[in-house]
């Protein structure tokens, strides 16, 4: 893998730096995934996040065990990841490459910019783990839950206020939203309730628009932190946001870029 | 504004509303006091008082005019009650509460009366957010018994030369001593900390010094604790009058300009900690 | 003692402070005749530091004769006196240094803008002098780097980081994270950075090793120099032996003296006789009753790569010959096999120097010496000169 345009890739995989701390890199010959099955052991959270190659890389190749499973899984922190495609942020050009060194690496070097002629190489070995072909079949784009609501959410930015001051106040949100672009975010504690409410914010196309009422609520408590963290990440305005609700079961978040698209789960709390 | 339809069937009820189009010129003012949880909300004729306490010997006080509103309708002579600042805090910043070009948060406020919640609405941008705060049963504030006529010193300073002082207190230092005379040093700032003391000397000539007063030297002791919120004040404040009055008791009266140019004031008063005065 | 600092020389003396606070918790203060000192060392006594500020840096500067003082206070409270360094240039006049020894006091008077007066009384203890023993000039290897060459090449290391490894060749240097053990190294991130001999200022490398030692205090240096402007400039010499970084200009001079690991497991295979006959008799400072002093020492006699990490600098560890400056260094490659060797177990076993002297012959011209360590922890400390 060639010249990443390092601003963009390291803002995305800053973003998931943001959501999880190890989390599943898998390379197909025209994708890159980060994923986190939404297991027990992190709070049900699950991620998905594709990449196009073409659109990061001038050059990419990749070689899997084989022509039928031509893929490579590997785990690997996304903070390290983020912290060695941030220093290389202004190189003159940058690749990625699996080595084997004392382990496994993604191997990032970069040649920087200098005062002098020379120019200087910087290269971080990111530790990763191989993941083997039996564990594959965990890694398979989660099925679109088949959601009561789905709605646009709003600017990313006020969310993130708005979820951050509720943060301070409780450790529950409820969210909820109905078909006729209506959100509110809810806590209530003993010493206060306060409810934000969001109008006019569309819905997509897609989904269940066409039964029941439109001013029906669907519901789900969730964690406040999973949604903060999720917020916290967003760097990038997306083109797209999207958030899906099944009704007291799971909060499902989508964000389009132009070459990404991420997928957030947070199950609701009984 | 899309808040003052909303709600005026409910205002027949209410004993207190106040709308005001920049919800930060109350959320600042009010960060200026915040160094404990209990605030007690005063409204009179003449605005808003908002006041903590801390161990009994400290107070601080935010003053927002009624003018300052652009509504503030009592329906009694005097509303009063008790209520948790840092939860109203978060509320009133609800939707970040950093300025943005063009993009204020408005705010709606009212309390229908003992009971019953302090209600706000706040809206920005088409989001509308309800907050219900519950409110309790006032405690009685302190009455310092300051009055103007027993003041022995006084001096107003720029905010700006009070700042850095602040910022570099000594902290290991238990109190902060603080030294008005007619005579040199004029006006200081003392600490006593761990690896030794500290001295900061305003000149009476300065071009920070707006005004100096003092009839008599006079050495008091604060608690660094209960002295050190206050920086808060400082931090948004332009002018600060630091008064004494024979008892030793502090007064400090911090002039506040909003965004739009309004004044506000905050003031503190602080018993001194022990006495080492000298004639 | 009356000491002067006026305008943009107040925020240098306040950059230097900061920067020693890098180092210990302890700023240990030295008026003399060839200017003021001002010096720190850390608590493991692997790390020094020492500015000397000449007559010159002061607007005035006058000591009484034969003043025989010298102090150690709290680097804290020092650092409190030069809080913010961005309003120090804009606010300070004039900084003004003295000494009252019957409150045991040290004063630092900042007359500033407004006409506003700051003055803080420190309180001192009495101290031996501290001054660290080494030579610059008997270094294998000198090079000297604009600050913001250093700065970054630093910016790439996560502050977390303890430890760098620099390895040099005639053209080439390379800096990399040290990472303690095995199963840390599987987790780390392992960076590796190359400079070209023409970054430099100067680069003239005889010897071609691998030195590791503390990042942070490495940083503390950085710090000042890039507020300065003033070139760095690093000795280094084998495995073990301290590393001195130095800034200088005609009022200043500020050295840096840094511990180096040296590698213990290698000492210990094959090292033993080597070590025993290296050792010198001891020399003045041993005659010293040392028990008032700090002193700690250099052990370091293995020439090998102080590090375990590229593959191919394995090839240097064989036993050592007295003639190793001649061995060469081979282009690593990217890719290689796990090392044999462990690496060093403890931390900068080798601690290098603290030790008292006399204050007059400030600076020894001898090499590290031969003594016991008193300050240091590690079992087996001995020495070698260069």
């Amino acid at each position: 893998m060639k010249n990443v345009p390092c601003l963009l890739s390291s803002g995305v995989v800053t973003t998931i730096s943001k959501l999880t701390k190890t989390c599943v890199l898998r390379l197909t010959p025209d994708n890159l995934f980060f994923i986190l099955s939404g297991k027990v052991t992190n709070g049900g959270v699950g991620m998905w996040c594709e990449l196009l190659q073409n659109n990061f890389f001038d050059e990419y190749q990749m070689e899997g065990v084989s022509s039928e499973f031509n893929q490579i899984c590997l785990e690997v922190s996304p903070e390290n990841l983020s912290r060695a495609l941030r220093t290389v942020q202004c190189a003159k050009s940058v690749k990625i490459k699996l080595t084997k060194k004392h382990c496994a690496c993604l191997t990032v070097a970069a040649e920087l910019p200098t005062l002098s002629s020379a120019s200087r190489v910087v290269t971080h070995d990111v530790p990763v783990e191989v993941i083997p072909r039996r564990l594959w079949q965990e890694f398979k784009e989660p099925v679109m839950p088949d959601f009561d609501v789905s709605i646009y959410l709003p600017p990313l930015k006020m969310l993130k206020n708005v979820v951050d001051r509720m943060k301070n106040l409780s450790n529950f949100l409820v969210i909820e939203a109905n078909l006729n672009g209506e959100m509110n975010l809810k806590i209530q504690t003993d010493l206060v309730s306060v409810s934000t409410h969001f109008k006019d914010l569309g819905n997509p196309p897609w989904g269940p628009s066409q039964r029941g009422d439109p001013e029906l609520l669907a519901e789900a408590t969730v964690d406040i932190r999973k949604l903060q963290q999720f917020l916290v990440g967003q760097q990038v305005n997306p083109t797209k946001a999207m958030c899906n609700i099944v009704h007291q079961n799971v909060v499902h978040l989508i964000l389009l870029h132009e070459d990404v698209s991420l997928q957030y789960f947070i199950p609701a709390v009984a | 504004m899309p808040l003052s339809t909303q709600s005026q069937s409910e205002d027949v009820q209410d004993v207190l509303v106040a709308n005001l189009d920049n919800a930060r010129s109350l959320s600042n003012i009010l960060k200026a006091i915040t160094c404990k949880d209990h605030a007690i909300f005063t409204a009179t004729a003449n605005g808003l008082k908002v006041t903590v306490e801390d161990c009994k010997c400290m107070q601080a006080n935010a003053f927002i005019q009624a003018d300052i509103f652009q509504e503030f309708t009592l329906k009694d002579d005097i509303v009063v009650f008790q209520i948790n600042l840092t939860v109203l805090l978060d509320c009133l910043n609800i939707f970040g509460g950093t300025p943005a070009a063009g993009v204020s948060t408005a705010l709606r406020m009212c309390y229908r009366g003992y009971g019953y919640p302090l209600t706000l609405f706040l809206e920005e941008g088409g989001v509308v957010t309800v907050c219900k705060i519950n409110t309790s049963e006032p405690e009685e504030p302190i009455d310092f018994e300051f009055s103007s006529s027993n003041v022995t010193n006084k001096v107003i300073l720029l905010s700006e030369s009070l700042k850095e002082a602040f910022s570099e207190l000594d902290l290991t230092s238990e109190v902060l001593e603080i030294t008005m005379s007619p005579s040199q040093p004029y006006f200081r700032l003392s600490t006593f900390g761990n690896s030794g003391n500290a001295h900061y000397d305003y000149s009476k000539d300065s071009d920070m010094m707006e005004l100096f007063q003092c009839n008599r030297t006079q050495t008091n002791r604060y608690k660094m604790s209960l002295l050190k919120p206050s920086t808060k004040a400082l931090a948004i404040s332009c002018k600060v009058s630091v008064r004494t009055d024979s008892r030793g008791v502090l007064s400090l009266q911090y002039l506040v300009r909003n965004d739009d140019g309004q004044i506000c004031f905050v003031e503190y008063f602080c018993c001194p900690d022990e006495e080492v005065e000298e004639g | 003692m009356q000491c002067v600092v006026t305008g943009g020389n107040v925020k240098v003396l306040g950059k230097a402070v900061h920067s020693l606070s890098r180092i210990g918790d302890e700023l240990y203060v030295e008026p003399q005749e060839e200017g003021l000192a001002l010096r720190s060392v850390n608590s493991s006594r692997s790390a020094y530091a020492s500015f000397l500020f000449a007559p010159l840096f002061f607007s005035r500067y006058s000591i009484p004769r034969g003043l025989n003082f010298r102090c150690k206070l709290a680097i804290k409270s020092v650092q409190t006196v030069f809080r913010s360094l961005a309003t120090l240039e804009k606010t300070v006049e004039k900084c003004h240094i003295g000494l009252d020894e019957q409150k045991d006091r040290l004063t630092f008077t900042l007359h500033c803008k407004h006409g506003l007066l700051k003055t803080h009384n420190l309180s001192y203890q009495d101290s031996e002098s501290l001054e660290a023993v080494f030579d610059k000039d008997s270094c294998a290897n000198v090079f000297r780097a604009q600050p913001r060459v250093l700065v970054d090449t630093v910016v790439h290391f996560p502050t977390s980081l303890e430890e760098v490894t620099l390895t040099l060749s005639d053209e080439r240097m390379w800096v990399r994270n040290h990472v303690e053990d095995e199963a840390e190294r599987s987790k780390a991130v392992l960076t590796e950075l190359c400079l070209a001999a023409d970054e430099f200022d100067h680069f003239d490398i005889k010897l071609h090793n691998s030195i590791t030692f503390c990042l942070k205090e490495f940083r503390g240096l950085l710090l000042f120099a890039e507020s300065t402007g003033l070139p760095v400039t690093m000795y280094l010499d084998e495995p073990g032996s301290p590393v001195v970084l130095s800034v200088t200009d005609s009022v200043l001079e500020g050295n840096f003296v840094l511990a180096t690991l040296s590698d213990d497991h290698y000492l210990r295979q094959s090292n033993r006789g080597a070590d025993a006959e290296q050792t010198r008799p001891p020399d003045d400072f041993m005659n010293d009753d040392m028990d008032a002093y700090l002193i700690a020492m250099d052990s370091s006699v293995a020439p090998g790569p102080s590090t375990a990490d590229p593959p191919s600098l394995a090839a240097f560890r064989k036993p050592p010959a007295p003639n190793y400056r001649t061995r060469t260094y081979s282009e690593e490659e990217e890719d290689g096999e796990e090392d044999p060797e462990r690496p060093p177990d403890k931390k900068f076993r080798s601690l290098f120097f603290g030790s008292v002297l006399p204050p007059s012959p400030r600076r020894s011209s001898q090499p590290f010496t031969t003594q016991e360590v008193l300050a240091s922890d590690s079992e087996e400390d001995e020495a070698e000169a260069d």
